[in-house]
């Protein structure tokens, strides 16, 4: 059965930078207006089944209301935090789902990558930075998604393989794994606190899979210096410090400031570099791991992570294919509206 | 931005004044030594801490019913709180207050207030004086979820924003107003999703995590100082205790699950590992803290045990203004 999962991170775009910046903030009715659009569209291109991810907030049961679409919320229990979104992409593994429609920032797709590494994403911006997802909308993403779980358009036509940052956390206690799918940094902070990077004086360290001109955070760091295409093997290092160069980067939306860098290098796929003693780890953005004296940070930069999906590429392919003609010149398909 | 190790101690020694405060009120309640309701802030304390620790002492707060925390924040005088609580002639209102009605306006404390939502006008009209006097100062309107389901709020907020007022509204959400669950009385689960309607930015930081609360505040109250205009700031929390006293009276509108797994994330015990873990303190210092506050708390009590109660005489007094505007 052709199946479309969504997946809608709450609280993705409300975090402290709305404060010192002009970042964008998302409120719960776009973010459920986005989910209705991509259940239509993606009921439109024919996915015969939708699977919602539960959320603390009832997106999800807010944009089922009243929509005739097969939609199906899955049962998984609810924690509010990231876990939910790891749990979901599980879950849509687990159901064979097609392909997903994720809501949120860089660390939402993160998320979803823990979850199921290899999923086939359609990655739509509700963050802050939003370097890994894009800015579309709901009914495209959802379109795009629905042509693809049926089989219309090939994931093999549409989709590319997503980098990762593979992440290995140990000290004396304890061995963690994790990753990140823009940028990885060191922060020198005491606190996780509030989450967000926003002071470029505790960034110590960047590495960075995805790093563009146009990338706002951490990762503009490096890609005003060493630019890295997202399709590109390998990535950086940018090391802060004292040195020849200054870089006035936006580390976040619409927030310049600079930042003073003692060295640039390229890494390789594959290539491992490590480092020691206590730090704060940042994973797309957001302060989340503390590392103690003892510990031990392992990172490596592969091709393993979702496969994106290329909406524009998929709805070209969806017109010259006339998957948007009515099934017969003579049935009566009526319009469809999501509200 | 780093928090420094001073900052560290105070934000921690604010909360635990907070707490010891309030659990000692919860006992005496028990006992029968308070008259009146009595609204207890265990379990967020990270919040009045954590934005307190971000002002000046000439700012201006407004409180709530819940209102003790905010006030031992700000640096309220224990021995006048409790004399009060124990309607008591040394107390904040001389006794005829309660709960629910200690200002201090030497500490900006503008008041606890017993009226839903009442307290962030107040604020507004601080914030409004402020402005003119140009000493830069900044006004803080503490409030819960359901307050912002009062009309109150909503022109406060309006009037605040249109007037581009240096002003911080500090939502404490703490998912329930009284005894309803917050999805029962508002269509959206997070307030700050009302701040666009006003014009203003609106953040959502972790309740129970006072150096998140204090990040946030800092740039609030930066912003607003600058001239920036107001922000809101919601702080997810919760109440250990019940609404009003220790009890719960039997009624099981929060599950024990729930109520445990909160207090898992106990503000200043998490504080205290993380500052261990980071070597900028040891268990030692802490248990110092503690008991130098436990110490305070017993004088307090004692002194309001030791004051008199109000005479007959002064029922009056203090009720009507004799003196016209001032």
């Amino acid at each position: 059965m052709s199946t479309v999962g969504i997946i809608v991170n709450p609280n993705a775009g409300k975090d402290i930078r709305r404060l010192v910046t002009p970042a964008t903030h998302t409120s719960d009715v776009t973010k459920v207006g986005i989910v209705r659009r991509a259940i239509v569209a993606a009921t439109e291109s024919g996915a015969e089944r939708i699977l919602l991810a539960p959320d603390r907030h009832r997106l999800a049961e807010r944009a089922a209301d009243g929509l005739d679409a097969p939609i199906q919320i899955v049962d998984e229990p609810i924690t509010g935090s990231r876990y939910d979104t790891i749990a979901a992409a599980r879950r849509f593994w687990k159901e064979q789902v097609g392909a997903i429609v994720a809501l949120g920032g860089d660390g939402t797709s993160r998320d979803v990558a823990l979850g199921w590494p290899d999923s086939p994403l359609v990655a739509v911006s509700t963050g802050t930075n939003n370097v890994f997802p894009s800015a579309i909308d709901g009914t495209s993403a959802g379109a795009a998604a629905g042509f693809v779980a049926t089989g219309a358009v090939a994931l093999d036509e549409v989709g590319r393989r997503s980098k990762r940052i593979l992440v290995r956390i140990d000290d004396a206690d304890s061995s963690v794994d994790d990753v990140a799918l823009v940028d990885l940094a060191f922060v020198d902070t005491d606190f996780i606190g509030a989450r967000a990077v926003r002071d470029p004086h505790t960034v110590s360290r960047v590495v960075a899979a995805i790093a563009t001109p146009t990338s706002t955070g951490l990762s503009s760091i490096a890609g005003r210096l060493h630019p890295v295409d997202r399709h590109a093997p390998g990535g950086v290092l940018v090391e802060m410090g004292a040195g020849e160069r200054s870089i006035r980067v936006p580390l976040a939306p619409g927030s310049f400031t600079t930042m003073s860098i003692a060295d640039v290098r390229s890494l390789a796929d594959g290539e491992e570099i490590v480092f020691t003693g206590r730090t704060i780890l940042a994973f797309d953005g957001e302060r989340d791991r503390t590392v103690g004296d003892d510990g031990r940070v392992a990172i490596r930069i592969d091709s393993g992570g979702p496969i994106l999906i290329d909406v524009d590429r998929t709805l070209q392919l969806a017109a010259e294919r006339r998957l948007f003609d009515p099934p017969t010149k003579t049935s009566d398909h009526g319009d469809v509206h999501g509200h | 931005m780093n928090i420094s190790p001073e900052v560290q101690f105070d934000l921690h020694r604010r909360m635990v004044r907070i707490r010891l405060f309030e659990e000692a009120a919860g006992r005496l309640a028990e006992a029968a030594k308070l008259p009146g309701f009595l609204h207890l802030y265990v379990g967020e304390e990270a919040v009045a801490a954590g934005v307190c620790a971000a002002l000046n002492d000439d700012d201006h707060i407004t409180s709530t019913h819940r209102g003790h925390g905010h006030l031992v924040a700000k640096g309220g005088d224990l021995n006048r709180m409790m004399a009060e609580l124990m309607g008591k002639s040394t107390g904040y209102c001389k006794g005829k207050g309660g709960s629910m009605h200690i200002s201090d306006l030497s500490l900006g404390m503008l008041g606890a207030n017993g009226i839903v939502g009442a307290g962030s006008p107040i604020a507004v009209g601080a914030a409004f004086a402020n402005r003119y006097r140009k000493k830069g100062q900044v006004a803080v309107a503490f409030f819960g979820d359901g307050a912002t389901n009062i009309g109150a709020f909503h022109e406060a907020a309006n009037m605040a924003c249109a007037l581009h007022l240096p002003i911080v509204f500090a939502c404490e959400n703490n998912e329930y107003g009284e005894f309803t669950p917050r999805d029962q009385t508002m269509a959206i689960t997070d307030i700050v999703d009302r701040a666009a309607g006003y014009g203003m930015p609106g953040v959502i930081v972790d309740g129970m995590d006072a150096i998140a609360v204090h990040e946030a505040t800092l740039e609030a109250v930066e912003r607003a100082r600058a001239g920036g205009g107001p922000s809101l700031i919601e702080a997810k929390t919760y109440r250990f205790y019940n609404h009003h006293g220790v009890q719960n009276l039997g009624l099981k509108y929060r599950s024990d699950d729930e109520v445990a797994r909160w207090k898992e994330r106990d503000p200043i015990f998490t504080l205290e590992d993380r500052m261990i873990e980071n070597k900028v303190a040891t268990r030692q210092q802490f248990d110092d803290i503690w008991a130098d506050w436990r110490a305070a708390i017993d004088r307090a009590i004692q002194f309001a045990e030791e004051s008199p109660l109000p005479t007959p005489d002064q029922v009056l007094v203090d009720v009507y203004t004799t003196g016209g505007a001032r």
